[in-house]
């Protein structure tokens, strides 16, 4: 297949990529090509493994597939039905959902901070939640490798976590983001501005540098901001992996000896028309994110596994976490113009830990957001349902407005879920997610806190008035990695505890997810889980079933 | 009342500096106005009056008008939806449908008349019994009413009116940006092509706010206020509010 795709302005990526036949058997099959995916496919494609993504989207041309502009973006998320439900019931598509090449990193805002050591020993430190089975230290190397090929810009001296630079001097803020510093500093709050972002303030490679449109959130048609649509996808096709779009895997099949033997999907092909195709493969990665992973699964029954792949520890699905992203705006006397820069500009993590002064552990970091005039409207109606002349008035002081964003730990907790829906299907005749979340008291005690804190530092900047409306951003946690195959669903490695060539990359293997925004956590496990696989194959440790727990009791 | 905070703004005579996409979908969504094909004529006199309610357009020459209720129906029409549907709620299409029905309902139970002919004054009782969660009418014991209003009306009617270009000029909102960018980042400046805001006119909308500040509010605050809920003013300026999502 000749590809023939802008992926910004001045980079035309023109080359072949090799196409396989679903029946010629591959290395690895890789569903999905977003944070986790992308660079799985990278790094396994450069390793010598032949490699097949099935990616349910398609490929953003950034001339033709994307605007500057907010309502028609619509192609970029994920629109395909999910049922939502909870005392809390998110929302999702465009709020958290990516569809396409680069998944979820096409429509990020790019904030790109590490977890901090704390969040890898929850349990031991808080008793809450689990630990995790890997260290800080465990990742740190791949947390760097990371920072240097998304890239990321920030300040030389991260001061949070374990204190850390950047390879890429700070971006360039907008007005908006010097209320979050200027307020932070009023109070004496520490705050950095200018990243942790995966914009990098420079050129990379063809990549142009950012053009301060603020557009981030739409899809970056500059090609500055880093998906895995311009960092890791086009090396991963240069060493031979093919990107197969519009084909949403709805089955992964397994041989006599419980091992996957191919993945099954429904490929839409460029007139319309539907085909179920079968790639034939010596090991699967699944990287669909936090709803479509665990429902693949769920769907993949066989006499084996009657109630889903990979689930004899019955947690496939269950721990879903959304992160708490609370928006807190100030209006200001002085103009702002927030459309104005990308929105992820300045953060400050000072109150990401356990505080003893805190009536709830863990803890939120403050982040600049900068929404778009719908998404604007939407913020100010959501005071109460607001409408007529109140809201239009509203909106008129839109150059008038700085936001932050609390973004928040909450807590994993097995009554938060994702399911198969009993009856509705899809348009392939596949049972939809259905996602439940609610809200339980540390939960709610820490967004409450962030939201004050939030709404002090806007004041102390100098806002005449703020106001606050629940939000909640990215979503993980329904495959937990852990230690033992009796609380979790994959293994350090990333593996399923119960079938030996079959790997999960990307945030529902998150057992807590911090204050950070998860992009390059997930990007750095991955690259981290393909190293080992790099190590394990020659081993052939692949081959070797791990001991579940019914061979353990037996 | 609402007064021109930018006077002059014309952000589509910038269409010039947009890259090629992106002007032909502002273009189409301003010069192509699809036909009703999903309401009937009864639904769409509702959801006209509707749209005018909740974003009032009062002496806006017709030529420069935000039309909201066709681009509705074209998403209902097209079974167009956001990848999710809470689990109280009916698909879409069906959800505008039983809306508008559940506010003619509500307009006789209060005013004895639909919702298309009441005055603008018992339209806005009607909307606000639905915002409260409280309008009688036998359809909204299956519709939830505050979940139609917040996650239907008012998202999807607010979504089509700030994407028009002159909902970006009555908000000083700079529009599109590739290639050309933006430059004037401190202080909140304008680009020296974007238009430069009344002061005078801010001043005044300002002063109209302070005193409505200060002036006892008439509605309760929601007891299940959702997302949104009042908390008390904080005490060192009597204008300065604070209003947060914490229950």
């Amino acid at each position: 297949m000749k590809l023939h795709v802008h992926l910004s302005s001045d980079w035309l990526l023109e080359t072949e990529m090799r196409e396989y036949r679903p029946s010629e058997p591959v290395d690895f099959v890789v569903v999905g090509s977003g944070a986790g995916g992308g660079v799985m496919a990278q790094r396994l494609a450069s390793f010598g493994f032949s490699v097949v993504v099935l990616e349910a989207g398609p490929w953003h041309d950034s001339e033709t597939d994307m605007v500057s502009d907010e309502a028609g973006s619509a192609r970029l998320y994920w629109d395909d039905l999910r049922i939502t439900g909870g005392s809390e019931p998110l929302e999702l598509g465009a709020n958290n959902s990516g569809k396409g090449v680069g998944g979820s990193t096409i429509h990020y805002a790019a904030f790109c901070p590490r977890l901090h050591p704390s969040d890898f020993r929850v349990r031991s430190l808080d008793g809450v939640a689990v630990d995790w089975p890997i260290s800080y230290d465990d990742l740190a190397p791949y947390y760097e490798a990371m920072e240097r090929e998304y890239p990321v810009s920030g300040p030389h001296r991260y001061p949070w976590g374990r204190p850390h630079g950047y390879p890429y001097a700070p971006l360039q803020a907008g007005t908006a983001g010097q209320m979050l510093v200027k307020g932070c500093t009023a109070l004496g709050i520490p705050v950095v501005a200018g990243g942790p972002v995966a914009i990098p303030a420079g050129r990379v490679g063809r990549r142009p540098h950012c053009i301060m449109r603020g557009f981030c959130l739409l899809g970056c048609k500059v090609g500055a901001k880093s998906s895995t649509l311009v960092s890791h996808i086009p090396d991963a096709i240069e060493h031979g992996a093919e990107i197969r779009t519009s084909s949403m895997a709805f089955d992964v099949v397994l041989d006599d000896a419980g091992r996957v033997r191919a993945v099954r999907y429904h490929r839409t092909l460029d007139d319309g028309r539907v085909v179920e195709e079968e790639q034939v493969c010596r090991a699967a990665v699944i990287a669909g994110y936090a709803i479509e992973t665990p429902r693949l699964l769920l769907n993949s029954r066989s006499p084996r596994f009657p109630d889903g792949l990979a689930d004899s520890s019955g947690l496939v699905g269950a721990n879903l976490m959304a992160q708490a992203g609370p928006v807190v705006w100030g209006r200001f006397d002085e103009p702002i113009r927030q459309y104005k820069a990308p929105p992820a500009c300045a953060i400050s993590e000072e109150f990401y830990e356990t505080d003893a002064r805190n009536d709830f552990v863990r803890g939120y970091a403050l982040q600049t957001v900068a929404p778009l005039p719908i998404a604007m409207a939407h913020l100010i109606a959501d005071q109460d349902g607001l409408f007529g002349e109140e809201l239009v008035r509203a909106m008129q002081d839109y150059d008038h407005y700085a936001a932050i964003g609390v973004l928040g730990e909450i807590l994993p907790d097995p009554r938060n879920f994702v399911s198969l829906h009993p009856t509705e299907r899809d348009r392939f005749g596949q049972p939809v997610p259905y996602v439940h979340f609610n809200l339980f008291e540390n939960d709610r005690r820490m967004m409450a806190a962030g939201i004050a804190r939030a709404t002090a530092v806007l004041e102390a900047a100098g806002a005449i008035e703020t106001r606050a409306v629940r939000r909640y951003a990215h979503l993980v946690g329904t495959c937990r990695m852990g230690a033992s195959p009796d609380d979790s669903v994959v293994d350090r490695w990333c593996r399923s505890w119960d079938v030996p060539n079959l790997f999960i990359t990307d945030g529902s293997i998150l057992p807590t997810q911090g204050s950070a925004n998860p992009a390059l956590t997930i990007s750095a496990l991955a690259a981290r889980t393909a190293d080992w696989i790099r190590r394990a194959v020659p081993a052939g440790a692949l081959d070797i079933r791990p001991a579940s727990r019914r061979t353990v009791a037996a | 009342m609402i007064r021109d905070r930018f006077p002059g703004s014309d952000i589509l005579a910038q269409r010039g500096h947009w890259d090629d996409a992106t002007r032909r979908v502002v273009l189409d969504r301003v010069h192509n106005i699809p036909p009703f094909r999903f309401f009937d004529e009864d639904e769409q006199r509702t959801l006209e009056a509707l749209c005018e309610r909740v974003l009032p357009q009062p002496g806006r020459p017709a030529a420069r008008r935000v039309r909201i209720a066709p681009w509705i129906d074209e998403r209902c029409s097209n079974e167009a939806h956001e990848g999710f549907r809470f689990d109280d709620m009916p698909p879409g299409p069906e959800a505008w449908r039983l809306g508008l029905r559940g506010l003619d309902e509500t307009a006789r139970a209060l005013h004895g008349a639909p919702f298309a002919v009441l005055s603008d004054g018992h339209q806005g009782e009607v909307l606000d019994s639905v915002r409260r969660g409280e309008p009688p009418g036998e359809t909204w014991r299956t519709l939830p009413p505050r979940r139609w209003w917040m996650q239907v009306a008012l998202r999807e009617i607010t979504g089509v009116y700030y994407a028009h270009p002159t909902a970006w000029d009555e908000i000083g909102f700079g529009g599109p940006a590739y290639p050309r960018g933006y430059a004037s980042l401190n202080r909140g400046a304008p680009e020296p092509w974007e238009a430069r805001e009344d002061l005078g006119a801010r001043a005044a909308d300002e002063a109209e706010r302070r005193a409505a500040a200060t002036a006892p509010r008439t509605a309760e605050p929601d007891a299940e206020a959702g997302p949104a809920a009042t908390s008390a003013a904080t005490s060192d300026a009597p204008a300065r509010r604070s209003i947060g999502a914490a229950e």
